[in-house]
């Protein structure tokens, strides 16, 4: 029984054919598009059901301003009547993802914009999200994939005899429901790279964004002393083209193409300016001090170290605490303030880390003029504890 | 024959499954919780999960872990995570510090959550000094939505370093109804928990 659903799967999977064709021109544009299939009326519900959940979500980032830019990239890139069809939901999640529903509602996560440095680079990443969209790849994936379901229902059942997490948040059923084959996503990348040749960005700027990721995981290995993932060719059961196969791939493409244009760094930046202190704190938060220092390094690279990117750079050393690290910390937080960032944060940090390497008047006389700035602050009475009486 | 191995497997696991019952715990009777390092008196019936996170937790429920929960951490030692990682390696967690000072406890809770139940959004709110197990320790408060079910909970935390190790004990629940229901419960609770001499 189950090795006849198992040889169901190697089926579907076989009869995609290896190597993706091609799109050589942008397919012709369908406004106002309805699903016309059963399969494809019920996926446009399920769609729809969980582009509810996404409006009334918790972690829904409603910002105006952050999602009018993000919205003007992907118009930018695939053209005005076409981006009219998208709905674009910005979650509050830390870590690389953007996803697509048949439904035309796309997500995409705070973690990503804190890992691209260009509007060129997210133009890359929302054109492969629309590619999906525009090929209609749900329906062809889920049709290859029913013949797959009742194994997927043991795995269910046996997963939670053993305990383990088999749970689908909300967030994550996105990528259960509506998740691409391998070569979807190439197809994808490939019609992305033609609406990039087309747009004012250089299609360059996607083979980056695998330059990125890949060097951000070998940055997290080193942290944590593990063997970096070596394998940077996708395997028989990879859903998704490895980052090095892609990043190569896209390279070569827009070679090709040869076009040119400003990848917009600093506009970028500029964008998402207001949001960097928390896409920042919410990085430094996920103990994960290789990749971090990674991405701060490589964003400076481009911003130069301003104070946010010293305040963090601070925290994250402030937070692994080893003897060393505090004596970082402290010189990054007296930086921050030389830079004339004397922020409650750098104040109370810098206080704590005095405080924990012994230092306790230096550390009393910084978390003095914290509680000085705030008076009011949720933890005002445990900083006290910290400040003999007569340094307030 | 693959077939019936299935079935078997099937079979002994959901067989199994009753064993991981929970325990009544009796009000006023003293107890050792979280492996003995502390002596609780509880005010109201509660159920000690079966289910718990590692070898330093113990988690008390009244309408299951999802509705509200008390957990204990006893006697954390320096270099070790509240919870047991799921991946030593590739998915560490924050551990316990020996320069750790009280306005910390919070921040570890924290960065235990984000990184193991991969939770966006956690807020620590009001911090203040508390007699906490006959120690000069910290009451927190804190919130959070889990987007696994959108569900905003508050939470409410004591802690304290007694000999470098790290105690704690959090409660909470959803914040509509069930964080006021048993939010008195929880601090009579920690008001009657006693610190036990450890064995050396």
């Amino acid at each position: 029984m189950w090795l006849k659903l198992f040889a169901a799967i190697l089926t579907a999977s076989i009869a995609a054919p290896t190597v993706a064709a091609e799109p050589e021109a942008l397919p012709p544009y369908v406004p106002a598009y309805d699903p016309t299939t059963v399969d494809e009326r019920g996926l446009w519900n399920q769609a729809d059901e969980l582009e509810l959940l996404y409006k009334r979500s918790e972690h829904l980032i409603e910002d105006e301003e952050l999602n009018a830019f993000v919205r003007r990239i992907l118009c930018n890139t695939v053209g005005n009547d076409r981006c009219d069809g998208v709905r674009i939901y910005i979650l509050n999640v830390p870590a690389f993802n953007a996803s697509m529903m048949p439904n035309g509602a796309m997500a995409v996560w705070s973690g990503l914009l804190l890992r691209l440095r260009s509007e060129a680079n997210l133009a890359s990443v929302l054109a492969h999200e629309f590619a999906h969209f525009e090929l209609r790849h749900n329906l062809q994936g889920f049709k290859n994939r029913r013949s797959a379901s009742d194994m997927l229902a043991w795995t269910v059942v046996l997963g939670n005899a053993a305990a383990v997490d088999t749970r689908n948040s909300q967030i994550s059923l996105f990528g259960s429901i509506f998740r691409f084959n391998r070569n979807m996503e190439r197809q994808a990348d490939l019609l992305a790279l033609q609406y990039l040749k087309q747009s004012p960005y250089p299609s360059r700027a996607s083979s980056q964004v695998w330059q990125y990721l890949m060097e951000e995981a070998d940055a997290r290995a080193a942290g944590r002393k593990i063997r970096r993932k070596d394998r940077y060719r996708a395997g028989f059961f990879d859903t998704h083209p490895t980052s090095l196969d892609r990043a190569d791939y896209l390279l070569e493409k827009s070679m090709e193409y040869g076009d040119t244009g400003n990848a917009e760094q600093t506009a970028y930046f500029d964008a998402i300016q207001p949001w960097l202190p928390k896409l920042l704190a919410d990085q430094v938060r996920l103990n994960d001090f290789g990749g971090t220092e990674y991405l701060l390094g490589n964003i400076a690279g481009v911003t130069g170290w301003t104070p946010e990117l010293v305040l963090a750079r601070a925290e994250l050393y402030a937070t692994r605490g080893k003897p060393r690290d505090l004596i970082t910390a402290t010189t990054l937080y007296l930086d921050a303030i030389d830079k004339g960032h004397e922020t409650s944060e750098v104040l109370r940090g810098l206080g704590l880390s005095l405080v924990k390497s012994g230092r306790r008047k230096e550390g009393a006389e910084y978390l003095g003029r914290y509680l000085a700035q705030n008076p009011d602050a949720p933890d005002a009475a445990i900083i006290k504890m910290y400040v003999p009486k007569g340094d307030e | 024959m693959k077939n019936k191995l299935l079935l078997v497997i099937g079979a002994i696991a959901l067989v199994n499954s009753p064993i991981s019952a929970h325990k009544i715990v009796e009000p006023g009777e003293p107890r050792k919780v979280a492996k003995g390092t502390l002596m609780a008196v509880s005010g109201q019936q509660w159920n000690r999960l079966q289910q718990k996170e590692g070898k330093y937790q113990e988690v008390w429920s009244v309408d299951g872990h999802h509705l509200n929960r008390i957990a204990f951490y006893g006697a954390v030692p320096v270099d070790k995570p509240l919870i047991k990682e799921r991946h030593k390696k590739r998915a560490p967690l924050p551990k316990v510090q020996a320069n750790m000072l009280l306005p910390d406890i919070p921040v570890l809770l924290e960065r235990t959550y984000r990184a193991q139940y991969s939770i966006p959004n956690f807020e620590i709110g009001l911090q203040e000094p508390a007699k906490f197990i006959g120690q000069k320790g910290i009451r927190f408060e804190y919130s959070y939505t889990n987007p696994d079910d959108e569900v905003k909970r508050s939470g409410e935390g004591f802690g304290a370093l007694v000999d470098g190790a790290l105690y704690l004990v959090t409660y909470e629940a959803p914040s509509l109804y069930y964080f006021e229901k048993e939010k008195e419960e929880f601090r009579g609770v920690v008001e009657r928990l006693e610190l036990r001499e450890q064995r050396r």
